[in-house]
Formats: structure tokens, C-alpha cells, sequence
């Protein structure tokens, strides 16, 4: 199968197809995966970027990849002892496919919606105006729910995947393992390379100073705290 | 999985055929995948004759697969902890495991198995180091939190969660022993599980400290484990 064939198979989601290719590790799967996601996701990063400015459309276009990378890498160990313990059948190596199949799916989407959130930033308060916090909370917003939606689809595609190759009850534990392991270290990760728009009111930076002070959770937990004592 | 392998289609199963026990000589490479991909041949395995050697073998990984995740658990203070949580947590789970076994072994004659203390002790091996395996798994998200707070609590949360989880699916394979060797009641194992599991936290305590730094490499006052957290949360706030 030829690699814009393949491209084709994620996008219309042909779960049988799509379960063929995790199957047969056919050759460059990975390696196309990799590209598409990188150009997907650059693409709809920088998009979201350039509000503030091209330099932070530069940083969010390499910063977005490079997230999805590094959580499918760190949890690429764990996600495949989980497939293996669970009972699935599936290796390390068909494990980190499924999963990179699934991202490939969501920055297909995300490219995808890059022209709707070109035309988003098009109609938003810029940096310069007066409610260039209005604008910043739209792109926010906006960028939130794409990469939601992409995110939920990229993911019923890969439990759909994972039903065809193995039995219903073992393909849900197995895909909610690699979905809560996904999200816990996505979400501390996302917090690590901040910012991905930029605050109106803060400079361009690739990261913040000192990333890696504090974790998500703990904002969690403290914005909570001082939502209730407030 | 092989090259010429189809899906099953959907909510169906692959069927495996059923599979011998290993063979006394296997690698550890290929015990660790049985482990993780077949669990009910390595239990087999372990009740054989010659199982002996692949029981010391699960237990050699446990330990070091353990070890592994100690030194992660080190990263948080950094210095002399990397060593000292390294030591700590293998030899915590291996202590653990040891003082479990003779209640392991009799709880499950209570329940009416026919077991040998080799056979248990075997099939003990097994669960720790799948826990431990899943640990290293773990390892990387770890590193990452131990990297990026300074809250003890935290950080002691995230690996007792990881622990549960290890330690959960581990003793679903003692629970496939049980399984296979046809024992309906299963009382007296959760009583057990549930003294393992006290076991291995007083440990923590017991060894202290595993995660902050402290002059003594090992504490000279005794305490609860229950106490010692609870003081923790309060010096923490």
C-alpha cells in the first residue's frame, strides 16, 4: 500500500483497514505517522501561534509536535506492557503505531481546521487592541475545542481499531489504560512547554523561565482552592 | 503476532492454541515476554519440575526492575537518595514479599489448594516482578513529576498510585494461579492481598526516608505508617 493510500485509510477511518496496518507492521507506517503528524500539527500550531506573533507561531508550530511526541515516547514502555497485560496480542512496536495512528488522525483534523482558525484569528481583537484579552481567550477557546473534537474522534477511531484486533472487554481496558496514561502525562507536558498562544501581557518565549517549577495539577488543585476560600 | 495476521474482526478474539510450559532453559527475554503476554504458561512453567530456574529469574528482574524505579524515586531529592532509594525500594519489595510468603502459602492451603512452597514462592516472584515491570513502564512519567514539583506529597501520591496499579495487575496472575489450580473460595486470598498490601506501605515507612533526604540513612524512631503520612500532609500545609 502506497503512503497516500494509507493516508487515505486513516481518513476515512476504515477501522478494518486501519487494524491491517497495525497488524502487519507494514514498512514506513511509523515513519508516515511521524510526517503527518509534524506537518498536521505544526501547520494548526502555528496557527494558532501567530495571534501573538510569528515567532510564537514558529515556537507553538515546533512545540505542538514535539508534545505529541514526547508523551507517545515516554508512555510508548508502559502503553505496551498494558497491551501485553491486558491480553490484546499487540507488540511495543504495534502498540506505538495504533497510537500514532490515532494522533494521525487528529492532526489530519487539526489541518483540516487550520483555514476556520486562520479565519477565528482574522476576526478576533488583535494584540494591539484595547480587548486583546477578549482576542487571546478566543483563540484560547477555539484552539481548546478544536483540538478536543480531533482528540475525541482520533481516539474513537483508535478503540474502534483495537475492537477489530481483540475482544470488546479487553479492547476497552486496554484503550482506557493508554488514554488515562496519554492524558495524565500529555496535560503536565503541555504545561511544561507553555506557552502555546502567549498571555497579551508576557513576552515571547519558547518556554517559560524555569518550565519545569510547579505541575499541572497542583495549578489545578491551588486554582481550586482559591476558588473556594474566594 | 506475525507477518500474515488478520484482525479477527470486530469484539472477536484471536484464538490461541494452547501453548506447553516453557522450557527450563528459556532466556530471560523470553520469561519476561511470557510474563507480560501469557501469564497462564508461565504459571504453568513455575508448577514444573525444573520451574525453580525461572522462578529465581523472575525474581532477578523483579529485583532489578524494582532497583530501576528506586533510582527514579531518588531523582526527587537527588544527591546520595539516588543510591539510597535504589537499595531501599528493592530490597522494601523483596522484605515485603519475604515476610508475605508463609501466610501466602498457608492461606492458600486454606483454601483448599494443593500447593508447594516452591510453587508459591514462584508464582509470588511472577506478581512482583510484573509490578515492577509495569514500575518501569511508569518510570518516565515519573521522572517527569519528580522533575517538575517540590511537594513531597505529590510525588509520594504519584508512585504510591503507580504502586497500586503494579501491584494490581500483578496479583491478577496470583489470582490466574489460584484460577488454574481450581480454588472457588477466595477469602482467604483477599484477607492475604490485603496484608500485602499493609505490608509494602508500612515498608515505606519502615525505610524512610524513601523519597525526602534525611542524615539517617534509615530512621531511628518506629512508627505507623498511617502517622507518618498524616504528619507529612500537616508539615506540608
Amino acid at each position: 500500500m502506497s503512503a497516500p493510500q494509507k493516508l487515505i485509510v486513516l481518513c476515512r477511518g476504515n477501522t478494518r483497514s486501519m487494524a491491517e496496518l497495525v497488524l502487519k507492521r507494514e514498512p514506513g507506517l511509523v515513519i508516515l505517522c511521524a510526517a503527518t503528524i509534524a506537518i498536521g500539527c505544526a501547520i494548526y500550531g502555528g496557527a494558532i501561534g501567530i495571534w501573538r506573533g510569528p515567532q510564537q507561531a514558529l515556537y507553538t508550530a515546533i512545540k505542538f509536535p514535539l508534545l505529541i511526541f514526547l508523551t507517545c515516547g515516554a508512555n510508548a514502555l508502559l502503553n505496551g506492557m498494558l497491551a501485553q497485560v491486558f491480553g490484546s496480542g499487540l507488540g511495543f512496536r504495534q502498540t506505538s503505531t495504533a497510537i500514532l495512528m490515532s494522533f494521525t488522525v487528529m492532526a489530519i483534523i487539526l489541518a483540516g481546521l487550520t483555514p476556520v482558525s486562520a479565519f477565528i484569528l482574522a476576526n478576533s481583537p488583535p494584540l494591539e487592541s484595547e480587548q486583546n484579552k477578549t482576542g487571546h481567550a478566543i483563540t484560547l477557546l477555539g484552539g481548546v475545542a478544536f483540538i478536543a473534537y480531533a482528540g475525541v474522534v482520533g481516539n474513537v477511531r483508535l478503540l474502534a481499531v483495537l475492537r477489530q484486533i481483540c475482544p470488546t472487554a479487553v479492547a476497552r481496558r486496554v484503550f482506557w489504560g493508554w488514554l488515562a496514561g496519554n492524558l495524565f502525562l500529555g496535560a503536565q507536558l503541555s504545561w511544561i512547554f507553555r506557552p502555546f498562544i502567549g498571555s497579551p501581557g508576557l513576552e515571547i518565549q519558547f518556554l517559560r523561565d524555569d518550565p519545569l517549577r510547579g505541575n499541572f495539577y497542583e495549578a489545578v488543585f491551588h486554582t481550586l482552592k482559591h476558588f473556594i476560600n474566594s | 503476532m506475525n507477518e500474515t495476521e488478520t484482525p479477527a474482526g470486530p469484539g472477536k478474539a484471536n484464538p490461541l492454541p494452547p501453548l506447553p510450559p516453557l522450557e527450563a532453559t528459556a532466556s530471560p527475554a523470553l520469561i519476561i515476554e511470557t510474563l507480560l503476554k501469557r501469564p497462564a504458561q508461565l504459571v504453568l512453567s513455575i508448577q514444573e519440575k525444573d520451574g525453580l530456574r525461572i522462578s529465581a529469574i523472575l525474581a532477578i528482574v523483579a529485583f532489578l526492575a524494582l532497583a530501576v524505579y528506586g533510582f527514579v524515586i531518588g531523582t526527587f531529592s537527588g544527591g546520595d537518595q539516588l543510591l539510597t532509594a535504589t537499595w531501599k525500594v528493592s530490597l522494601g519489595g523483596f522484605a515485603s514479599a519475604i515476610i508475605c510468603l508463609p501466610s501466602l502459602f498457608i492461606f492458600a492451603s486454606l483454601s483448599g489448594a494443593t500447593v508447594t512452597l516452591r510453587g508459591i514462592a514462584g508464582a509470588l516472584a511472577a506478581t512482583l516482578a510484573l509490578a515492577a515491570l509495569l514500575l518501569i513502564g511508569f518510570a518516565p512519567v515519573a521522572w517527569i513529576f519528580s522533575q517538575s514539583t517540590e511537594s513531597i506529597v505529590f510525588i509520594a501520591i504519584l508512585h504510591l498510585s503507580f504502586w497500586f496499579i503494579g501491584l494490581g495487575v500483578g496479583l491478577r496472575l496470583l489470582g490466574l494461579k489460584l484460577k488454574l489450580l481450581g480454588i472457588a473460595n477466595r477469602f482467604h486470598m483477599k484477607v492475604w492481598t490485603g496484608i500485602f498490601v499493609l505490608v509494602s506501605l508500612q515498608m515505606t515507612t519502615a525505610l524512610r526516608p524513601v523519597i525526602g533526604k534525611s542524615q539517617d540513612i534509615l530512621p531511628k524512631e518506629k512508627k505507623f505508617f498511617l502517622i507518618h503520612w498524616k504528619e507529612n500532609l500537616t508539615s506540608q500545609h
